[in-house]
């Protein structure tokens, strides 16, 4: 009967999510740096919080990592309020921009903090140390201090000391943003393999959106102190939900529309001195009235200039990518006059040259001014 | 090579000052190496003589005077200046980091003759101090702190605090603060972190400190005069007393240039040590 009750309690904790944050919000000196926001997350899950400076993403990993208290709300671990426990017993490990790894002692005794500060036996220490950097494959680097690391060495220390206590959550704060190219995309795929290997709730913060598109199970994506949408990749990239996130992933064309009528999905809108027929992904269209038509460049192509339901524009410049062609278009209807298609690498076109951007009868979508 | 056109104007002004500090140097190794001739201004002929009188027991005990006055004051100095260029640079409150900095910093504002006068008004056995605490009937007696060791350390404590302030408020101000969260994160309370990561990071800034204010309390003159009162001998009362009351140029110069290579000395001894402890002791 115990038993049967502490397999059912814990059987309730393992459901729980790893995090659930409900009506969490930060202000500071007056400013919104975060908005009441509600979210979970899963257990095992890589969510990623994406968004431009100032968007409040790391004033909600702050959160979470227990550095900034909220102004309101409450915030949960494995089912447990933690609102006000200090950081120190969160049992959350966090991978910092600039590593913060400690100079001052070498690299087995960076990774060995947390498990000192938790008394850890010395022998075990040991052991799960060496393990962890065998992990990040930096067995031979034990002794050596941080500065005499390269950088992705560097963040590979940084991870192995945040993994080695076996935390609850991984915080990752940027951690990609000081390395180069190739690096970065090394690191990336190796941290996914660690982390889905061994099952670690992960909150990722960037401001890039092909990293957050390529990790990801699933993308917050904010801006002005608030989520805007939270989704997988696709359905961030495919279905955005407002102007901002079209715009923020991925490329866009916006062009200035009317909206005249709406009937479910379809939609009819007048584009400049043409009418035009589309099928949004939306299942809400906003109200008849100026809208912003959303596509990707990939639902638009060349058509004949003065086709009907196509949008006139000149080409400005082609540029060659090998695999296609991107050409950017001067287009009176579009947001900042310019919109971009991708067109097949033989297709000739000249600057100057008059063409029309035609759209593909899916994967648009309207947006109402206050989108 | 860069060319650097303003180098040459930048650097004059520190060869002007290179060159007087030389001279004087110079001038006092020159009058260290003259007789003494009694009654005279004016020195004798090349000698060794003033370094052997030096070599006496008085003259020793004056040297470990001035150097227990030293190590004594660079401690308060530190044990007082370390947590108020903490709070200093942690305070979240602009009015209060500020409040620190003046309060710290008016020692230097002060003349040394005022401040002097000011600390004998409180330290007197009838001062301010004295007064205070037969008062409240702390202490039945007055203490003794005029003409004292105490009294002189108390009073130079005071002058090296803001040097010791702002050298360790710099040093603190550059030490990451995502270092201390990340120790945070692992598990570290706020004493932990402390002693972990925050103490170990500023020891270069404690010896900086330590240093300057070692060499500021080593050349101080008027302080041990005036509160020690001939009571607390150090070498640069020393210096005076052999240079303007018996007129013995020549020793007074030996004596200050010994006093010059035993600072040195000190100051390098300490380095080398805190340098192996650095090197050492974070493993």
């Amino acid at each position: 009967m115990l038993i049967d009750t502490a397999q059912a309690s814990a059987q309730q904790t393992a459901d729980a999510p790893a995090v659930r944050v409900e009506g969490v919000s930060k202000s500071f000196a007056g400013s919104v740096a975060l908005e009441p926001i509600s979210m979970r997350i899963e257990r095992g899950e890589f969510l990623t919080l994406l968004g431009p400076s100032g968007c409040g993403k790391t004033t909600l990993l702050n959160l979470i990592a227990g550095f900034l208290e909220a102004d309101q709300g409450e915030l949960y671990i494995h089912d447990k309020p933690v609102t006000r426990v200090p950081p120190y017993q969160r049992e959350i490990g966090i991978v910092f921009q600039n590593y913060a790894l400690f100079p001052h002692m070498s690299v087995a005794r960076n990774v060995g903090y947390g498990l000192r500060t938790r008394g850890v036996p010395k022998a075990e220490a040991e052991r799960r140390v060496r393990e962890a950097l065998a992990l990040v494959k930096l067995e031979d680097f034990a002794d050596r201090r941080p500065r005499q690391l390269s950088g992705g060495q560097q963040q590979r220390v940084a991870l192995a000391r945040a993994l080695v206590i076996r935390p609850r959550v991984l915080l990752l704060d940027e951690p990609f943003s000081a390395l180069d190219r190739n690096l970065r995309a090394a690191m990336q795929v190796e941290l996914r393999e660690i982390q889905t290997s061994l099952g670690l709730t992960t909150v990722f913060v960037t401001h890039d959106q092909g990293e957050a598109l390529s990790m990801s199970d699933r993308i917050a994506v904010m801006s002005r102190a608030t989520i805007r949408q939270i989704g997988t990749p696709s359905e961030i990239y495919d279905h955005p939900q407002n102007h901002f996130v079209a715009s923020f992933v991925g490329d866009a064309n916006m062009f200035r529309a009317t909206l005249l009528e709406a009937e479910g999905s379809d939609a009819r809108l007048k584009l400049g001195e043409t009418e035009a027929r589309i099928t949004s992904f939306q299942t809400d269209l906003p109200a008849p009235g100026p809208v912003t038509l959303f596509v990707r460049p990939e639902h638009c192509h060349l058509a004949e200039p003065g086709t009907p339901g196509t949008i006139p524009a000149t080409v400005a410049l082609s540029v060659y990518q090998g695999s296609h062609t991107e050409l950017h278009v001067d287009c009176p209807l579009a947001e900042g006059g310019r919109a971009m298609l991708r067109v097949p690498s033989r297709t000739s076109v000249a600057p100057g040259e008059p063409l029309a951007i035609g759209l593909a009868e899916s994967g648009a979508a309207v947006f109402g001014a206050e989108d | 090579m860069t060319k650097r056109p303003f180098l040459g104007w930048f650097a004059s002004p520190s060869i002007l000052i290179a060159f007087g500090i030389t001279a004087s140097v110079l001038a006092i190794v020159q009058y260290s190496l003259r007789a003494h001739v009694p009654g005279s201004i004016d020195p004798g002929g090349f000698t060794l003589a003033n370094f052997a009188t030096l070599w006496h027991v008085a003259y020793g005990l004056v040297f470990l005077n001035s150097l227990l006055l030293c190590i004594w004051t660079a401690l308060f100095a530190l044990l007082i200046g370390y947590p108020l260029a903490y709070a200093m640079v942690r305070a979240r409150s602009l009015s209060l980091r500020s409040a620190i900095l003046l309060i710290s910093l008016t020692p230097l504002f002060l003349g040394e003759i005022v401040r002097t006068y000011s600390w004998m008004i409180v330290l007197g056995n009838r001062g301010f101090l004295n007064s205070v605490l037969l008062q409240t009937g702390l202490i039945e007696r007055p203490i003794n702190l005029m003409f004292t060791m105490s009294g002189v350390v108390i009073a130079l404590v005071h002058f090296t605090l803001p040097i010791v302030v702002v050298m360790l408020a710099a040093a603190l101000s550059h030490i990451d603060r995502n270092l201390e969260r990340a120790a945070t994160s692992l598990g570290a309370g706020r004493i932990r972190v402390f002693l972990t990561v925050t103490l170990p990071l500023s020891i270069p800034g404690v010896v900086a400190a330590t240093s300057t204010a070692f060499a500021w309390t080593f050349s101080a003159f008027a302080t041990p005069q005036m509160i020690g009162g001939g009571q607390v001998q150090t070498i640069s009362t020393m210096v005076y007393q052999v240079g303007f009351a018996s007129f013995n140029f020549p020793l007074a110069a030996s004596l200050s240039l010994m006093g010059l290579l035993f600072a040195v000395a000190v100051l390098a001894i300490f380095n080398t040590g805190m340098r192996q402890l650095e090197r050492h002791g974070a493993h």
